[in-house]
């Protein structure tokens, strides 16, 4: 008995909490990716390269003297305004078009193809490491957990409540959701779509920055960091049905616990392979993923 | 019936205009081909002849992109899944079972015909984005299964694979002659083009048009639109593998990167310079794109800026492409002929 | 007809030209990443290229001749290396091919040499098979190959914990998997025991997940085979999981470099590898190499960028040594040429054209590689293993 309860202790418990940790890293990716979706049907194949945008605003703000605590507040001011304007001048040229869903997406691809190689020219392809705000480790029955860890766990849960609530909860959410629903009949009642739009495209982005800042601590920033958790969110927000914030969360957190759980018995090169294996069952079994979208429920 | 009469006379009409311009595309595309293989031949080059069949090569992929967006209305942003596979079996079997370019071929075909059944099953259940992202993962995870797996060289590829001659039966091309191996891909890649843009002509290809235009249509006219995106997806899988399937006769390698997202991504690019929905549009993409790529890079290590710009650019400006913008044009001059005729 | 007069002395300007200037230039092309994950590695190659050039045309060349780079992105992609090194070897004429990276890309440049018959050498690549089972008469390589980083390091660890247990982490693909059971088996030769081995992805993002496994084995040593942001992550995480403490923490030589070294930072202090070379190799040679290195590019050198420096005198020995540039009668010269480098003398193995270099155990205090052990060039480099030529 005892022994199960240390192989519980020792063994599942730090698999579990280290993959919350991850999980609450993967949701704020995965918000921002289909709250975009959701309102605009893009899919922004150039997200992972807002959140590396975000890490390395970040660093720049850190090493002219502003604190982590700064940045996080500056970093999603800023992203805002250069998801706003990049919106408007570029997602608006081609969202009117009937091919708006694969225009946008090479529109976007072709973004990140651009920003992946100016990191490098502005910022050297070496990575940097921020020093951790908060050092240190604390142990939980006995478990050791890392300081900063625990306080990604309650910041990412604050963050995660905050955008529900200001989705559902405020009349800007409510304009958001209305036209969602049907942006015509939206507009006809005075909500300023174009406005929403940009908008809501600026809150998607605003939000990966945040998590750049919120993340560069643990992963570090360098050129191709965007690229590192795009499948995932992807398959998050997939699983968890496009446009669905409830989705995106509890989607996010089975995926992070699955791979977790399962680098324990099998090699984690394979841990990839499952969480797709998981996407396509779900695209063949219940296409429209585990909640409904954006503005329908 | 009396729906798909008008569907057919509509498509027709809007096709016989189409055929023209998109012929003489198709043409000075072969006549540009054979200008240049004149003067690189005159000159004695084998830098140029390589780098031309290569992009011949890639060619074939941005079709088979193409063949899926341009006429079923399906992005597969993992299409390089199928080149690698072809160019990976293609190398297996110059390398182990006989150093034949016909062995090689065949083989691809046949056994893409099992993998991309399966490859589209799994794939077409999905519509839209939705379709685009599964190609996509389907692609990350065949990347990583080759870069892991030691029997067929792991993350270095394998190199050493034979040099060959293509046998004609009263002739043959050493495939190391660059002007030879230019004109067999050159030829090879013209007649999959010619069957792509054949195939779009039939009811098979208008069938796909109109599953493009409007999918929830189709099944009303009576056919299942399922069968013939499935059908159109092996077509697809079928031009990358034996694309793919020439890589290893040009360069004598393959690696893990052939299937990579950079590959894809390239064809997508590809397409998207060319002109969606041309199918010759490809072609002239291919070339273009590694023109840009061969001589920017020589000038700045900052490549993927100028590239990502131009495709940007084109995106916004010129959404139906090289191919798009010249068709028309080349219609409207080719109708001014007739008429003073 | 005045005209007529300036034209034909604007003709007569041209044509002068060639027959003033110096007899042509010796090309040496670089296929080298300069885009992607292995950038900061490709920048190194670079630089120490680039210094050996201008030392040398300072000095009036090779043969009586200046010796002139084309570089190339291969964005670490072997397809993208080989038409690269087409376009050098056919239309710019290249005497000499270097610069490739990952060893996918170093073997098929090493085949694209042999069909163009050229000579080409890597000076980072390390998987044995490059002089080993896939050795080609036309590639060279003038760094040290992994089996003799392990040779230094399993050296060195034998002396320091004898009998110890090794717990193992490798990125998993197959050049992280052999170089993982190219230490396990040098040490396990020496006696030392395995406690356990895990591999994780390439570009893996949280090593969180095995810590759970490390901390069971409760190993005395640690080895990694991770290389680049790999390793930032690796190291801060775990310094993050206090799980170094006690723990003797070893790599591959590619573990930590110049190019990570300050990004890893605090968490690197105590790290041991087995490499070719240190700036603080304290020799005349080395300290002008690292002064001169430090005067042009404003940072140090690492192993990448002192064996890319050194390939260049290794060419211009070589062809010195031939009168000519000739391949057959340049890789004549080559083999069992022995030529002066920051590291010291290095000799070209005839056998399987491996660099035989003196290796060291190197560990990082105060931010800088320290020496802690030395093992001869002749004790590590391990039999000739190539049989094609």
């Amino acid at each position: 008995m005892s022994e199960v309860i240390e192989t519980l202790q020792f063994v599942y418990a730090p698999q579990v909490v280290n993959g919350l940790a991850i999980g609450v890293a993967v949701i704020l990716m995965a918000l921002g990716l289909t709250i975009i979706f959701g309102l605009l049907d893009v899919i922004n194949m150039a997200h992972g390269e807002f959140y590396a945008l975000g890490a390395y605003l970040g660093i720049t703000l850190v090493a002219k003297g502003a604190s982590f605590w700064l940045c996080l507040a500056l970093v999603p001011v800023v992203m805002a305004a250069i998801g706003y304007l990049g919106e408007r001048s570029l997602i608006q040229r081609v969202f009117h078009s009937k091919d708006r869903h694969i225009l946008t997406l090479l529109l976007t691809f072709g973004l990140a193809i651009i920003a992946e190689d100016a990191f490098k020219l502005v910022y050297g392809p070496n990575p940097y490491k921020p020093e951790s705000p908060i050092p240190g480790a604390s142990e939980l029955l006995g478990i050791t957990l890392p300081n900063y860890r625990l306080f990604l766990i309650v910041a990412g849960a604050a963050i995660i409540v905050a955008v529900w609530l200001a989705v559902y909860r405020t009349s800007l959410g409510a304009m958001v959701r209305a036209a969602a629903f049907d942006s015509q009949m939206a507009s006809s009642l005075g909500v300023p779509v174009e406005k929403v739009y940009a908008g809501t495209f600026a809150f998607g982005v605003a939000l990966a920055g945040l998590s750049g800042v919120l993340l560069a601590p643990i992963y570090s920033v360098f050129p191709t960091m965007g690229k590192d958790f795009i499948l995932l969110a992807f398959s998050v927000v997939i699983v968890g049905g496009m446009g669905s914030i409830k989705g995106a969360v509890i989607a996010g957190l089975v995926l992070t616990q699955v791979q977790s759980i399962s680098s324990l018995y099998i090699s984690p090169v394979w841990s990839d392979p499952l969480v797709f294996g998981i996407m396509v069952l779900f695209l063949m079994v219940r296409p429209q993923g585990l909640a409904g979208r954006l503005g329908h429920g | 019936m009396a729906e798909l009469a008008v569907l057919r006379t509509a498509v027709e009409a809007g096709e016989r205009t189409v055929i023209g311009g998109q012929h003489l595309l198709a043409g000075s595309f072969v006549a540009l081909a054979l200008v240049f293989a004149a003067i690189a031949g005159a000159t004695g080059d084998t830098f140029f002849f390589r780098l031309a069949t290569e992009a011949l090569i890639f060619a074939g992929l941005a079709l088979s992109v193409d063949l899926l967006l341009g006429y079923t209305g399906l992005l597969s942003l993992g299409q390089a899944l199928f080149f690698g596979f072809g160019a990976y079996v293609s190398g297996l079997v110059l390398k182990h079972v006989a150093p034949s370019f016909w062995a090689a071929v065949g083989i691809t075909l046949a056994a893409t015909l099992v993998v991309g059944l399966v490859a589209g099953i799994i794939a077409i259940r999905a519509r839209g984005v939705y379709f685009a992202l599964i190609t996509f993962g389907l692609a990350q995870v065949a990347f990583k299964v080759v870069f892991n797996s030691r029997g067929i060289g792991g993350s270095d590829g394998i190199i050493g694979i034979p040099q060959i001659k293509v046998e004609f039966g009263l002739f043959a091309v050493d495939a190391q002659s660059p002007a030879g191996f230019f004109l067999v891909t050159l030829a090879f890649m013209m007649l999959l083009y010619g069957t792509c843009a054949y195939l779009m002509h039939t009811p098979f290809g208008r069938m796909l048009m109109a599953i493009r235009t409007n999918e929830s249509r189709v099944p009303f006219l009576g056919f299942s639109p399922w069968r013939a995106k499935l059908a159109a997806f092996v077509i697809a899988a079928v031009v990358a593998a034996l694309s793919g399937s020439l890589y290893p006769m040009l360069r004598g390698l393959v690696s893990p990167e052939l299937l990579a997202f950079q590959t894809s991504g390239n064809a997508v690019i590809m397409v998207v310079i060319g002109g969606v929905g041309t199918l010759v549009g490809a072609l002239y993409g291919s070339v273009v794109l590694t023109v840009l790529k061969s001589v920017i890079g020589t000038f700045t290590e900052h490549h993927l800026i100028i590239i990502g710009g131009l495709f940007m650019l084109s995106v916004i400006f010129f959404p139906k492409g090289l191919a798009g913008y010249a068709r028309p044009r080349l219609e409207r001059w080719l109708a001014r002929r007739t008429e003073r005729a | 007809m005045q005209m007529l007069k300036v034209c034909a002395a604007v003709a007569a300007l041209f044509l002068a030209g060639p027959v003033q200037a110096q007899p042509s230039p010796i090309k040496i092309g670089v296929v080298t990443p300069l885009t992607g994950t292995y950038a900061g590695i490709g920048q190194q190659v670079k630089w120490g290229i680039e210094l050996a050039v201008k030392e040398i045309n300072d000095k009036g060349g090779i043969l009586g001749r200046k010796v002139e780079t084309l570089y190339e992105d291969e964005e670490a992609n072997p397809n993208v290396a080989v038409q690269k090194a087409e376009k050098l070897f056919q239309v710019s004429k290249v005497d000499f091919l270097t610069g490739t990276v990952n060893s996918g890309s170093t073997l098929a440049v090493g085949q694209v040499a042999e069909r163009n018959q050229r000579l080409a050498a890597t000076t980072v690549s390390y998987s044995d098979a490059i002089t080993g089972a896939q050795c080609s008469p036309n590639m060279f390589r003038v760094n040290a190959k992994a089996g003799m980083q392990s040779e230094a390091l399993a050296e060195w660890l034998v002396k320091e914990k004898p009998g110890a247990t090794v717990y193992f982490l490798g990125p998993d693909y197959e050049m992280g998997r052999s170089t993982v059971a190219a230490f396990k088996e040098a040490t396990t030769k020496r006696g030392l025991k395995t406690a356990g081995e895990t591999y994780a992805p390439l570009d893996n993002k949280d090593y969180s997940p095995f810590f759970g496994q490390i901390r069971a084995a409760k190993p005395q040593v640690f080895y990694t085979s991770v290389a680049g942001n790999d390793t930032v992550r690796l190291f801060s995480q775990m310094a993050e999981y206090g799980l170094t403490k006690g723990m003797i923490v070893v790599g591959a030589a590619g573990t930590i470099t110049g190019q990570n070294l300050a990004a890893v930072g605090k968490a690197a202090e105590g790290f041991v590898t087995g490499v070719g070379y240190t700036t603080e190799i304290d020799t005349p040679e080395n300290r002008k190499f690292v002064a001169d290195f430090k005067a042009m590019w404003k940072t140090d050198p690492d192993l990448f960028g002192v064996d890319s420096y050194g390939v260049v005198y290794f060419y211009k020995t070589a062809a010195e040594k031939a009168g000519d540039t000739d391949t057959d009668k340049v890789r004549a010269a080559m083999r069992g040429l022995e030529w002066q480098t920051p590291q010291g003398k290095k000799t070209m193995r005839a056998g399987d054209h491996q660099a035989i270099l003196d290796m060291y155990a190197v560990k990082i205090e105060g931010g800088k590689f320290k020496i802690a052990g030395k093992v001869s060039g002749a004790a590590a480099v391990g039999p000739d293993t190539c049989t094609k030529f």
